[in-house]
């Protein structure tokens, strides 16, 4: 039972991170219909310039935590104003094309910086004797990332709730052409939502760099599995993307814990959430919450 | 009606057969048999070296994986982030068998041709089946389906022992009617296979797109509902256009396994899936002259980036390998650059040239 609750506590941890990294994927796909490959590398440029800032610019983290997500949010936006401004219009192919050649630029990016090749970890700011509450335990860095991304989260959801620009957003993503007609900019929306995603990518990058450690291939896996996450969920609704990241995180560590080392299997953590982007894809393929527009053809 | 059957000076078509075929004049089909000519003649008046044939057989297998991606990306309009997957069932197809009966079993090294065959028809199951669920969605949504395709065999190749983990599985010489091919002509045997086989493709392709079956992909591309209305399948057809590119990822990968004699799992990672994107569209998505020119162009473009790292490399006093950077990075500015400026690709700068070339010396 308490192993059970063990994986429980640890599922929810990694989930919440899937849920964030979703929600900036999300945020993305539902104003402008692109599908973003190159979250993960967005992802982990958050990371690294968290560390960069903290360990050799000796900023408290904190600090550097908010000012890498400043710096991806500018960078996501002009990522868009260069790239993708110029490809409204076109084919859905070109557009994740250009993603993808997108993922392909970063990564080489990244492989000049120390990052690309070698591993670094966070120094510890917090308590290393874990919380522990009735033979559950949790690490203090994973209780306060759990809890900012909640905080985030929920920022994220009173802002597309409340606020003018969420709103907006959230009304050029129903009917661009009627947003516009109502005075809505909507290449502002989009630099917006990129932005707003690479706010995000940085915020998740920064914890899960606290959590594992950096590590250049983690980091990008974090942007491949949103892909089962967002398709879980429904590629449009961001509740979905945070139900479906931590039903996600679940079934990963349930699956680590209970199927790793039986019937020869091993890593199955890896791959069942491909199984069922599959399955989902055959038989529910637009997810838990997604809107049913997709046509049959 | 006399026609001039050397110059397309004065000739009209007078229905949809004629303007159809596929070599308008006698002299595109002298300067075609030509080339051939000296395609299959140049390796043996030329000294070349086994490395330069190596680069030159690794073009020449992109060509036939890229043939494929083209009728799935270029034709049927439907994009595919898992080729190198297709490719990795083929090349795993002959693996398997090697696995099997032992890396020198009769079937592997007599039977080759067979073993080829096997690993496209085990590539066009894999394709429909990754496919299937074209029947109920569309491109964005068949993309992920692909992708975690790609994931999936991923996983597959490196925990599950019988695939030696990802490792070499090694596949032995194969034998022709002269005996073993040895280390010497083993490039040179593989260039001619591999250089039938492109031609054959080719014209498959080529006159693929003349019949229905063709025409239904790139219909189905433009408008599926209109092509619902004129009584096509868009679902089947999709799935139908997975199987197709399947066959020839298979069949490429057979000639993979072949030419580097073992198959490992680097060769079938998600960024050769990206690279075999980036060949087509460098080529010119839906052309088919541009699945020759795609792979030709970025494979030398990953040469030239191999050796200016390596130059580079040895005036700055850096302990990594600079290719590792440089690769992706020139492969995405490739990508990104020819969707901006050139989305045609370089098929439409040969189409430029040769219309140029025709009319030359007047400028239209």
């Amino acid at each position: 039972m308490i192993y059970f609750l063990q994986l429980v506590v640890s599922g929810t941890v990694v989930g919440s991170i899937y849920a964030l990294s979703g929600l900036g994927f999300v945020l993305i796909y539902k104003s402008s219909r692109v599908l973003n490959m190159a979250h993960g590398q967005i992802i982990a440029c958050g990371a690294f310039i968290t560390f960069a800032l903290t360990v050799w610019a000796g900023i408290p983290i904190y600090l550097s935590f908010i000012i890498s997500m400043i710096i991806t949010f500018f960078m996501a936006m002009s990522v868009e104003r260069v790239f993708l401004r110029r490809l409204i219009g076109e084919p859905v192919i070109s557009v994740i094309m250009v993603t993808i050649g997108l993922m392909s630029i970063l990564d080489g990016l990244i492989y000049l910086t120390p990052f690309g090749t070698e591993n670094f970890s966070f120094p510890e700011f917090l308590p290393k004797t874990p919380i522990t509450m009735g033979g559950v335990s949790i690490s203090w860095t994973q209780f306060v990332g759990v809890i900012i991304t909640f905080m985030l989260i929920a920022g994220f959801s009173w802002f597309f709730k409340k606020s003018t620009l969420g709103i907006s957003m959230r009304a050029v993503s129903d009917d661009q052409l009627a947003s516009m007609s109502i005075g809505v900019s909507i290449p502002k929306v989009f630099g917006l939502a990129w932005a707003a995603a690479g706010f995000s990518a940085a915020a998740a990058g920064g914890i899960i760099g606290n959590i594992t450690g950096l590590n250049f291939d983690t980091l990008v896996a974090f942007g491949i599995i949103v892909f089962p996450v967002v398709i879980l969920g429904g590629l449009d609704s961001i509740f979905g993307a945070i139900v479906a990241g931590i039903i996600m995180g679940l079934i990963q560590q349930f699956a680590a814990g209970y199927l790793d080392g039986h019937w020869g299997l091993n890593g199955t953590a890896n791959v069942l959430p491909y199984i069922i982007l599959l399955i989902i894809l055959l038989f529910k393929p637009h997810g838990l919450f997604g809107t049913h527009e997709i046509e049959r053809v | 009606m006399s026609q001039n059957r050397w110059l397309a000076t004065g000739n009209f078509f007078t229905s949809y057969r004629q303007e159809q075929r596929i070599f308008l004049t006698h002299l595109d089909r002298l300067i075609f048999i030509c080339l051939l000519v000296v395609l299959f003649v140049w390796p043996l008046c030329v000294e070349v070296s086994n490395k330069q044939m190596l680069v030159i057989d690794n073009i020449l297998i992109a060509i036939v994986a890229i043939l494929g991606l083209n009728i799935l990306t270029g034709f049927a309009g439907l994009i595919s982030i898992g080729h190198a997957a297709f490719v990795g069932v083929g090349a795993y197809t002959v693996a398997s068998f090697s696995r099997v009966l032992g890396d020198s079993h009769l079937l592997l090294t007599h039977g080759w041709p067979l073993m080829i065959l096997a690993a496209g028809l085990i590539g066009t199951i894999m394709g429909a089946f990754v496919g299937l669920p074209a029947f109920r969605l569309k491109h964005l949504y068949l993309a992920i389906a692909t992708l975690s395709f790609q994931m999936i065999f991923q996983w597959t190749i490196n925990f599950m022992t019988f695939f030696n983990q990802g490792q070499t599985i090694s596949v032995g010489r194969v034998s022709w009617f002269t005996g073993q091919i040895g280390r010497n002509d083993h490039y040179l045997f593989w260039y001619y296979v591999t250089l039938s086989i492109v031609i054959l493709f080719s014209f498959a392709v080529r006159n693929l797109l003349r019949t229905r079956y063709g025409r239904c992909l790139v219909a189905v591309r433009d408008n599926d509902r209109a092509a619902d209305a004129m009584g096509i399948h868009p679902g089947f057809t999709k799935v139908y256009a997975f199987a197709l590119s399947g066959f020839f990822a298979g069949v490429a990968g057979a000639l993979h396994a072949y030419l580097w004699r073992g198959v490992g799992y680097e060769s079938f990672t998600l960024h050769q899936s990206i690279s075999y994107l980036a060949m087509a569209i460098v080529g010119g998505l839906g052309t088919l002259i541009g699945s020759f020119f795609g792979p030709a162009a970025m494979i030398m473009l990953d040469l030239q980036v191999e050796n200016l790292s390596q130059v580079i490399g040895k005036f700055l006093t850096v302990t990594m390998d600079l290719a590792t950077a440089f690769r992706p990075l020139t492969f995405g500015l490739v990508i990104v650059l020819f969707l901006m400026f050139e989305p045609r690709g370089i098929a439409n700068w040969w189409r430029i040239a040769r219309s140029y070339v025709k009319l030359w010396p007047f400028r239209y």
